[in-house]
């Protein structure tokens, strides 16, 4: 195992984490918990963007479904949040399934703007549905409480996204390890071989989409606590351009890369919060920038520079390899007849 | 034995397959030649259950196949090797042949599959490990030929599996066919190369414009003169 290999990154950044609480005042330790309900954002997207290749662009909306549903049913219904928080994720994780359905017919562009479409309209929903949403000036969420722990809100609400953000990524990582990932990335390098040798794709793409709904769902729920508000501006295009700047910078087909773009686009987010009509061109350039540069994201660098940062089915760098090269004749295929 | 009894496909108001019948005989090497746009492309994909026909019927063993998904196809014994290759680049060769077997659950049965399917392969045994996108042509070739026997299929549809290798690759190949052929396996080939297909089939059938032009046995294709006119135009 190298010293700073993946795995002991890894750890390092796990501790730092577990320790934050004790180390930073109250504003850093809401950038922390920032930084964590991304990470959850981007692990989702990252499912189903970066592995199962699908170019769709309704991971801010089913955020924003996670977070109203989360917030609606305390407020409405006067639902405590330890039962309207998971009844969020239901919500988001059902329409991401529902979202695959035309999915299947659909792929690339078309994908991309009838997801763009859904995202759209749901922005809409949120902004003149008034009677359930509240519209345009959103609504304030009650306070969560941990008792009887001994957490304020703050301590208790960023212990309890680490604790999802720990067991979300180690099921991400065993998911793409299995099976399940193995025939998402056959779906996205090549659906006619994944077709062809019964790979259902209805069934993978739809497990994505499902997943995707399923982490941005919680990280709706977490984030409408965190922010004690709700309002449709929180979950706009600009929301969809973060989310998909974190997966590019971090490395598209990378869970760990989900991790490091989101912690950097955080930061480069608070950096930027100066000077707001900046963000939207920093985070194009960037974008550009690692698309022309560093097509593998950070994790794909890493991968090239450092040992032990090989990740399993990880997207090669500029998705489809050059086409094959044809061997000498001395290199002729051994086949036993 | 695979029947394909007035076979017809169509892409909205094109008509790509028109009334196709033949059949391929159980344990045998059937090849299916035509020209680009001649719909031998429609026709494996239309057998794969991934294109749904709009008219005939297609029985493998009896059994009616045609409008099955293409999972319920390879359940029924039917598996394709894809025109191009197109192994998925970012998976390991054992990955590959893994992902071959996605229709089974026997996980024993799957891994001494593995097992039984690189022995046929020295090559890829060697680079069991190593991402398939990092390959030669010629042994991404073999991996979607072994990738296709993961399923246990007991007919395997090859759509031109010559395309894009070197004349020496193109002698291993032909080598190959022969002797999945000789372990009991029907195949329909379908090939642009008229040599190609001489050279394993038993009997041909040529493709224009979605309808069959010829029918013979393969040997002597390349000195018949009806083949030269349908094919080549000569």
């Amino acid at each position: 195992m190298t010293l700073f290999g993946r795995r002991n990154v890894l750890l390092a950044m796990f501790v730092v984490a577990a320790v934050t609480p004790f180390l930073v005042n109250d504003y850093y330790l809401f950038i922390a918990n920032t930084i964590l309900i991304y990470v959850l954002l981007s692990i989702g997207l990252n499912v189903l963007v970066g592995y199962t290749g699908q170019l769709a662009f309704a991971n801010a909306a089913m955020f924003g479904i996670g977070a109203y549903t989360t917030g609606l049913l305390q407020v409405r219904l006067g639902w405590p949040f330890w039962l309207a928080f998971p009844s969020g994720a239901v919500i988001a994780t059902a329409v991401g399934l529902a979202i695959s359905l035309p999915a299947l017919r659909l792929k690339g562009l078309y994908l991309a703007v009838s997801t763009l479409a859904f995202a759209q309209f749901t922005q809409w929903a949120f902004l003149n549905w008034e009677t359930v949403t509240y519209g345009a000036g959103g609504f304030k969420t009650p306070p969560i409480s941990f008792a009887p722990l001994p957490f304020s809100k703050e301590i208790g609400l960023y212990y309890l996204s680490l604790l999802f953000v720990v067991v979300l990524f180690v099921l991400a990582q065993n998911a793409v390890r299995s099976r399940f990932g193995r025939a998402f990335v056959a779906v996205r390098d090549s659906e006619i071989a994944a077709q062809s040798l019964g790979v259902d794709l209805l069934r993978y793409k739809a497990l994505a989409f499902g997943i995707s709904g399923f982490y941005a769902g919680i990280a709706g729920g977490l984030y409408s606590a965190l922010l004690n508000f709700v309002s449709p501006e929180g979950y706009d295009l600009f929301q969809m351009v973060l989310q998909k700047s974190m997966i590019v910078v971090g490395g598209l087909g990378s869970i760990v890369g989900s991790i490091l773009g989101a912690g950097a686009i955080v930061v480069i987010l608070e950096a930027l919060r100066a000077v707001k009509g900046v963000q939207e061109i920093a985070f194009g350039a960037i974008l550009v920038g690692f698309v022309l540069f560093m097509p593998g994201g950070i994790a794909g660098f890493l991968k090239a520079k450092l040992r032990g940062w090989e990740e399993p089915l990880h997207r090669t760098q500029g998705g489809r390899p050059p086409p094959s090269t044809l061997v000498t004749p001395s290199e002729k295929s051994e086949v036993r007849s | 034995m695979l029947v394909i009894q007035h076979l017809k496909v169509s892409y909205g108001i094109t008509q790509v397959l028109r009334d196709v019948t033949f059949e391929v005989p159980t344990g045998k090497i059937v090849a299916l030649l035509g020209g680009n746009g001649s719909g031998k492309t429609t026709m494996l994909n239309t057998l794969s259950g991934m294109v749904r026909p709009s008219g005939g019927s297609i029985l493998f063993e009896g059994k009616e196949c045609a409008g099955l998904s293409a999972d319920n196809v390879v359940r029924s014994g039917i598996a394709q090797v894809p025109q191009g290759r197109e192994v998925w680049p970012s998976m390991s060769v054992q990955d590959n042949l893994e992902l071959g077997a996605a229709t089974r659950r026997d996980w024993a049965g799957i891994r001494s599959d593995i097992d039984d399917v690189l022995s046929m392969f020295p090559k890829l045994a060697m680079a069991r490990k190593r991402r398939a996108g990092s390959l030669s042509g010629g042994e991404q070739q073999m991996v979607a030929i072994a990738r296709a026997l993961m399923a246990r299929p007991r007919c395997l549809l090859m759509d031109e599996p010559s395309a894009g290798l070197a004349p020496a690759i193109v002698g291993d190949m032909v080598d190959t066919i022969l002797a999945l052929n000789k372990r009991g396996l029907t195949i329909l080939l379908v090939e642009q190369n008229i040599g190609v297909a001489a050279a394993v089939a038993e009997q041909a059938h040529i493709l224009q414009g979605g309808e069959i032009t010829f029918s013979g046995p393969a040997a002597g294709l390349v000195d018949n003169p009806e083949v030269l006119r349908s094919y080549l135009g000569r």
